[in-house]
């Protein structure tokens, strides 16, 4: 009984849970830059810039142009829609890959930013893509 | 319960009074945290208060079902993504302040529960407009 209430009321408060989620991702990055002895290069900016524009981009496809239902021999046009899906997956990953590796270089060297800074880029990068994932559930439920 | 008309409007003109009361003391609150401490950096929590309620002063006066209902039109999702970004950051400005140790605990209780104060205020009135809708129609 409850499971049903929350599965009806999901589309009602999933924008809310995915903006939640981006701004947590976003302030504990702010947090780690604003607590942080060492100035943080602005390499370190990027994972999270890139994750950012990945999750905005894979919601620019809705759910019914990859879906199979919509069929039409003249409507070659798919692809491009595949191909710029692919290409915000690739950003995704490449961004949470650069986030773990900017961990990996903070904690293990004592100049530069702190291993807190490391793992809120790691944070900040899985709360961003979460929140594209979760605003995108949302907006395709027609 | 039946109440006579004239009844229903003196509790709910007693209502918007006692909601009237809070929002003010949310602002004392946040204004206190600040000025207790001669510190005014926690105003920067304010601009979080400001985007809190923008689906309620967008969407509010036309029709209150399109921020319930499922069919999510563009704008009524992208108000809701701006509430919730702005509810953590509402709680982030000030955490992130007191671990950065430019306010203390003291200014960090205020600011919190000034934010618990806004959220009961802006829940209530919710609820309010949800309750009006069901008993306006006679």
């Amino acid at each position: 009984m409850d499971n049903n209430n929350l599965l009806a009321a999901w589309p009602i408060v999933a924008p809310g849970v995915a903006g939640a989620v981006f701004g947590a991702g976003w302030w504990f990055w702010v947090d780690a830059v604003v607590c942080s002895a060492a100035a943080v290069p602005f390499l370190h900016y990027l994972p999270g810039f890139f994750a950012s524009f990945a999750a905005l981009m894979f919601n620019c496809v809705s759910r019914e142009d990859i879906g199979d239902s919509y069929y039409s021999p003249y409507d070659d046009s798919e692809w491009r829609v595949k191909l710029w899906l692919f290409i915000s997956y690739v950003v995704s990953f490449v961004s949470l890959a650069g986030a773990v590796g900017f961990l990996v270089q903070d904690a293990l060297t004592d100049s530069g930013p702190s291993a807190w800074t490391g793992t809120a880029g790691v944070l900040q990068c899985v709360f961003v893509l979460v929140s594209g994932l979760i605003y995108w559930t949302c907006h395709s439920e027609d | 319960m039946a109440l006579s008309r004239s009844m229903r409007a003196c509790l709910h003109s007693g209502r918007l009074a006692l909601l009237a009361i809070l929002v003010s003391g949310g602002i004392v609150l946040q204004v206190l945290a600040c000025a207790l401490y001669n510190n005014w950096w926690p105003m920067l929590t304010v601009l979080m208060y400001l985007l809190l309620p923008m689906p309620l002063i967008f969407f509010l006066g036309s029709d209150t079902s399109s921020m319930m209902s499922t069919g999510g039109d563009g704008w009524v999702n992208f108000t809701k993504f701006l509430t919730g970004a702005s509810i953590v950051g509402s709680i982030a400005i000030p955490s992130i302040l007191k671990h950065a140790g430019i306010i203390g605990w003291g200014a960090l209780t205020m600011e919190l529960s000034s934010f618990v104060v806004f959220g009961v205020a802006i829940l209530w009135f919710l609820q309010m407009n949800g309750e009006d809708e069901y008993s306006g129609v006679f």
